[in-house]
């Protein structure tokens, strides 16, 4: 059981101090990026007017995430797609890594999933701030009484960690229950179906899950 | 077969986790399945609208799902960290 939770570490001695890297969670990153770039050159490689099959289904799901997007930021929305649909694209490919044998994926360290979504927080809020002026942006933490101050700078934190959190439970729950009912079952014909719905299926769900999310959170905070 | 302070330690532990996943389970079934119904009644209702509804849907279910992640979570501290 312990290696599941094991991440390889490099531990790196900077000036006296000791930096912890994850190797593992920084590889497999890397490797998921590298995968989308090479997707999305191949797609556009000779863009046709007749698209290949391979073009057409790359676009149809760009187009789709273009459409959400438009539709609940508006006219703000141009600028936003190509974020929450990276956000997407990267968590899907994330998750889907795992699947195959000897990689495992970056979503299944806090790290990878707090950073993502520190990304939409900040995004978030200077959104808010561009949109609104200081003035208002600092106005909605007094609302509806001024001594709910504390209670709203709690509540714009815990959607970070809401976010990240579920993202990484479902990824490092799905691998765990894979992993102890592969071995109860001695790794006979039920792991396929495992991967295919904890890897594969609840991988795209959170991926989706955690765009829409974000979308969300901007489209609240350049509400009026 | 002596039993000594960290083994009860360890014992509570794993109960802890046990009763921490057991319980944190029962929100989020509810809960999902409260909207996996509501959907259900307005796709019959209005099945044009079909792709909205799963759609929203399954961002309400992740959304109640987080409190079965944090008892996941949770539980995952109870047995491997303590």
């Amino acid at each position: 059981m312990e290696e599941i939770l094991s991440i390889p570490h490099w531990v790196v001695t900077v000036d006296g101090r000791t930096v912890t890297l994850n190797a593992a969670t920084l590889a497999m990153s890397w490797l998921v990026m590298v995968l989308l770039l090479v997707v999305g050159v191949w797609a556009a490689r000779r863009p046709g007017l007749v698209p290949s099959p391979f073009q057409a289904a790359v676009e149809s799901v760009i187009e789709a995430f273009r459409d959400l997007v438009d539709e609940s930021l508006g006219k703000l929305g141009p600028r936003y797609f190509a974020f929450i649909a990276t956000l997407f694209l990267f968590i899907l490919v994330s998750n889907w890594i795992g699947v195959v044998p000897l990689l495992q994926e970056p979503t299944r360290d806090l790290n990878t999933t707090l950073g993502l979504g520190l990304i939409g927080f900040v995004v978030a809020h200077v959104t808010a701030l561009r949109v609104k002026g200081w003035k208002a942006y600092a106005k909605e933490y007094f609302q509806p009484f001024f001594f709910m101050f504390p209670l709203n700078v709690i509540g714009e934190l815990a959607k970070v960690v809401s976010i990240s959190f579920r993202l990484y439970g479902n990824i490092m729950g799905g691998a765990i229950i894979i992993a102890v009912v592969s071995r109860l079952v001695h790794y006979v014909l039920l792991p396929p179906f495992l991967y295919a719905f904890f890897g594969l299926f609840v991988g795209t769900v959170q991926a989706f899950v955690f765009a829409m999310l974000t979308l969300t959170y901007i489209s609240v905070a350049i509400q009026e | 077969m002596d039993i000594t302070g960290a083994d009860l330690v360890r014992a509570a532990a794993l109960l802890g986790a046990g009763i921490a996943m057991g319980f944190g389970a029962i929100g989020p079934g509810i809960g999902e399945g409260f909207a996996a119904g509501k959907a259900c009644e307005g796709i019959a209702r209005a099945p044009e609208h079909a792709n909205l509804l799963t759609r929203t849907m399954l961002v309400g279910q992740a959304v109640s799902e987080s409190t079965g992640i944090y008892a996941l979570v949770v539980a995952l501290l109870l047995i491997f960290v303590v």
